[in-house]
């Protein structure tokens, strides 16, 4: 099920249900084209559908940050029921029982950080619908898409320091944090890396990249 | 000039702003069903394709009723 139990998915059909039957009785009566006529289908194709178009806009942006959006594609289905296992001692699972991340937690780890994050993001996630639809993912087998698909860049530790900000002690003390500071500060050194924090989707790593 | 007049004189106000409704009904069920469905294809159709035919659908109302006024103009001179 979409979004139209959110109060802007809601308001969003309420509004397209509010056109569509300004249009439905234009194209039935087919009244003559009088004053009344113009402010009904002033209404019907240009007011109710420019809010129906933003409020869309909004639910579908909302909607496309949520888990099971991007778990819809049967390539992520392991990924999605990998972070809903309440077992599951992976990164991803980890960070995905936190109620800060919970059913945003696909996107809240991979939107960039910074001002133009959120636009961008959105813009590059559109390369999955590509890929996924005009590029043959969708008829790959989970096993393929394990073997052959990896992150389009790599994981930016910017992304985690939004939540660890690493300026505590706990963190600047640790002896493998500080010999390694500016290879984590250029992302030579990803945070969720083999060695360090571990990847965070293991099932989706060939044994020598664990 | 002249072309504007004869274009707007020839313009059929009536099949255009049915045509414009259809158009409009179209979009509408691609916004609904984005909404409603939540699927990957419908929420980028809502968020591309319904609103690209809804900006047509208006476009084509606004100069049907563009034309329909000066049709008027015209006729009562």
């Amino acid at each position: 099920m979409g979004s139209v139990g959110t109060p802007i998915g809601a308001a969003a059909v309420l509004t397209a249900l509010a056109a569509a039957s300004l249009l439905i009785h234009h194209i039935v009566v087919r009244p003559k084209l009088a004053g009344t006529t113009r402010l009904k289908l002033l209404l019907g194709l240009a007011v109710l559908p420019f809010i129906a178009a933003v409020t869309t806009t909004a639910s579908g942006m909302q909607r496309t940050t949520e888990r099971e959006f991007c778990g819809s594609c049967h390539v992520m289905e392991t990924h999605l029921t990998d972070l809903v296992d309440p077992t599951s001692l992976s990164l991803a699972a980890r960070h995905s029982r936190n109620p800060m991340m919970g059913p945003h937690a696909c996107y809240t780890c991979h939107a960039d950080y910074g001002m133009l994050g959120y636009p961008m993001t959105k813009l590059k996630g559109m390369s999955h619908v590509y890929y996924y639809y005009l590029g043959g993912y969708r008829n790959w087998d989970l096993r393929r898409f394990h073997a052959e698909v990896r992150v389009a860049k790599p994981f930016p530790n910017a992304n985690c320091k939004q939540c660890h900000s690493g300026t505590l002690s706990s963190f600047s003390n640790v002896r493998e944090h500080l010999g390694m500071q500016e290879e984590l500060e250029s992302n030579r050194v990803s945070c969720a890396s083999a060695g360090c924090h571990g990847v965070a989707h293991r099932f989706s790593k060939r044994p020598e990249e664990l | 000039m002249r072309r504007l007049l004869a274009f707007i004189a020839r313009w059929p106000t009536e099949r255009a702003l049915r045509v414009a409704c259809w158009i409009g009904l179209l979009a509408l069920a691609l916004m609904i069903a984005g909404v409603v469905l939540g699927t990957p294809l419908a929420v980028v159709a809502s968020m591309s394709v319904a609103q690209g035919l809804g900006v047509l659908a208006c476009l084509l109302f606004g100069v049907s009723i563009a034309a329909d006024g000066a049709a008027r103009r015209g006729g009562g001179k």
